[in-house]
């Protein structure tokens, strides 16, 4: 029981990376931006969150400075496609290079090499009376902070998206730009804001990894997460309340694979860091029938 | 001069002006920030631009760049021309290494001469890259699988496959820390000529390749045309899954090639971290390289060599001013975004 516990706690761990870049993939993707850049957010505010609470001490002013990384470069996707109408798989593909280049640029710049590595300041975690005792639950409700915003995220973004009359109306977007634009919804404001909200989620799972999963920086941190998210957004259908299942689904296969990967002595253990990559493809595969796209997402929008 | 020449040579003039405005904006850029960061721009901007002229070793590096670069920016290009992105250029680099290694160690005891060893690791090089492509391609065709995501997944995976073959016995090296296999028999390796490697004939051969299909043959016309209007093309006749599947084979086969060729050329064995160079990927820098000339294959030579030239400045930046290489690998992301922008903008193009 204990060994469950403990491994569910790992699985939820790792659904918090994966839920909330897919769901800043998803929000974006109701207004029609396809966002390819999630590596780059990723690694830029992996460093950036990094850096900020290991120099302060404080491992939320860490993911506060992951989102805001996340944000400005979801600014600067948003603005270029809007402003100039390029295409937003050029654009996405081009800040994953940015941010790939810019974390490890931004580490050596700010922490400069150090002998030993540089430790993250702990979370504190937070729990909730009763539940942090019952086995199992405990592994879902004895969690840091970032694992309940999580949460949070994706209930309040079911609830804005599918329970609101204003979340009706982005969700209107992404399926027909020109429709929404003629009963007076600011098609191009809401494009800024789902980018830049969803930019900040996937900064913030960006953060957490050096500062909850790893405790420390390393070079390519992401180790393709970011990518990953994208086909769990896709395979979600763009929905929330989808994402955090794909979300946890590829944390298990993930956690499943590191033990895995300790446990047999016969299959060489790269064919273990193998399987998360490989799953991705077969799930699209399998699930390719039962997905839905919004209509208009990756397709630039002018009012002329 | 005729109207049409006039008129060419006008859109010319603005082509050259895209690209100096881009450029310029872009140097001006990192010469700010490297100015911010309290070092010596003059000297900056010199090493960056004059290191790979200044003497034969600097040239040299910058043509041992250029090889594998021209190899991973066609990867790129080809299934772009049909507005595919593929992003497993160094996936496919590290599959065709890691197959032309597996086949030239497994066939050292035989002692079979160059003349044969040579083709047959190129082929596996070339096939290696081809089948990741291949999967990118069929999940594409078949599936309707973004190839941005297929590309990215493969590209793990022939990471991990490299990773093994190079810890695990028979082929790894036993003394080694690193990742990296014993060497490649003698008649698996290619020499070098003044200082430069001899793949650099592979590498002009698979320019005038790609010359000849793309100008010369019914297939470049093919990929051409759908490229250009994909329901038209359908409508004529052409096999649109054949051409996605075409594209990305030719693309896979091409880093493939040129994965195997760096690890016969300059290191004579498999080692993790071959297809990089100057902190980051021969495949990523294909994307840029590509982006840079718009996709366009005519271009890609001279682009490559190019980027090359400011990345050899950049490794002798980080050498002699203790700049980050990272410095230069950002600027090159927001050099081609800037083009990008400014191509859009001044010629109302895309892409």
């Amino acid at each position: 029981m204990e060994f469950i516990t403990s491994l569910l706690s790992q699985v939820i761990i790792y659904t918090t990376v994966y839920t909330l870049a897919s769901l800043g993939i998803v929000i974006a993707g109701r207004t029609g931006i396809f966002n390819v850049s999630g590596e780059g957010v990723m690694l830029a505010s992996a460093s950036a969150g990094f850096i900020v609470a290991f120099l302060s001490g404080s491992s939320l002013l860490g993911f506060l400075a992951g989102a805001a990384m996340g944000a400005i470069l979801g600014f600067i996707l948003i603005f270029i496609h809007e402003t100039f109408k390029i295409n937003q798989f050029i654009l996405g593909i081009s800040l994953v290079i940015l941010g790939s280049g810019l974390s490890d640029l931004l580490y050596k710049l700010s922490m400069g090499v150090r002998l030993s590595a540089p430790i993250a300041p702990a979370t504190t975690s937070v729990n909730i009376p009763f539940l942090e005792n019952v086995p199992i639950l405990s592994a879902i409700f004895d969690q840091d902070l970032v694992v309940y915003f999580m949460y949070a995220a994706t209930i309040a973004a079911w609830w804005f998206f599918y329970r609101t009359k204003i979340g009706l109306e982005t969700r209107a977007i992404g399926e027909n730009p020109r429709a929404a634009d003629v009963v007076g919804v600011n098609v191009i404001r809401r494009r800024y804001l789902a980018t830049i909200i969803g930019s900040a989620l996937i900064g913030v799972a960006g953060a957490y990894l050096p500062i909850v999963i790893i405790e420390t920086y390393s070079p390519e941190i992401s180790a393709g997460r970011g990518f990953m998210a994208i086909g769990i957004a896709i395979f979600a259908s763009w929905k929330p309340q989808r994402a955090i299942i794909g979300g946890f689904l590829f944390a298990t296969i993930e956690v499943i694979s590191f033990q895995l990967q300790i446990a047999s002595q016969a299959i060489p253990f790269q064919f273990f860091l193998m399987l998360p990559f490989i799953s991705v493809l077969v799930i699209m595969v399998a699930l390719k029938k039962y997905v839905e796209f919004p209509a208009s997402v990756g397709k630039p929008y002018s009012r002329e | 001069m005729p109207d049409n020449d006039t008129q060419r040579f006008s859109a010319g003039l603005r082509v050259l002006a895209v690209y100096a405005i881009s450029i310029a904006s872009a140097f001006a850029l990192i010469l700010a920030v490297i100015a911010l960061m309290g070092y010596d721009v003059v000297r900056a901007f010199l090493t960056l631009v004059t290191t790979s002229f200044r003497s034969a070793f600097g040239f040299q590096e910058t043509i041992k760049k250029t090889i594998p670069l021209i190899f991973t920016t066609y990867a790129f290009t080809i299934p772009f021309m049909i507005k595919f992105f593929n992003i497993g250029g160094w996936g496919q680099m590290i599959a065709g290494g890691t197959f032309g290694a597996v086949i030239g160690l497994t066939l050292a005891p035989l002692g079979l001469p160059a003349i044969v060893m040579v083709p047959l690791v190129l082929m596996f090089g070339a096939a290696g890259g081809a089948l990741f492509a291949w999967v990118a391609g069929y999940l594409k065709a078949d599936h309707e699988i973004n190839p941005i995501i297929s590309t990215i997944m493969l590209n793990f995976v022939a990471f991990y496959l490299l990773n093994f073959v190079a810890t695990a016995p028979p082929f790894k090296d036993p003394t080694a820390g690193h990742p990296i296999t014993i060497p490649l028999p003698g008649s698996a390796t290619l020499g070098f000529l003044a200082g430069i490697p001899v793949s650099i004939f592979f590498a002009l051969g698979s320019i005038a390749f790609v010359y000849v299909l793309f100008k010369h043959t019914r297939l470049g016309y093919e990929i051409t045309s759908v490229g250009q209007n994909m329901n038209a093309a359908q409508t004529y006749g052409i096999n649109f899954r054949r051409t996605i599947m075409v594209t990305f084979l030719l693309g896979g086969a091409l880093a493939g090639l040129g994965g195997a060729l760096e690890i016969m050329n300059i290191h004579g064995k498999l080692i993790e971290g071959f297809a990089k160079t100057s902190g980051a990927q021969f495949g990523i820098f294909g994307i840029l390289t590509s982006l840079v000339v718009a996709g366009n294959p005519a271009g890609v030579p001279v682009a490559a060599f190019l980027m090359s030239v400011l990345l050899v400045g950049a490794d002798s930046l980080q050498r002699t001013m203790q700049i980050p290489v990272e410095m230069v690998f950002v600027s090159q992301a927001v050099i081609v975004l800037l083009i990008v922008i400014f191509r859009t903008r001044l010629l109302g193009r895309s892409a």
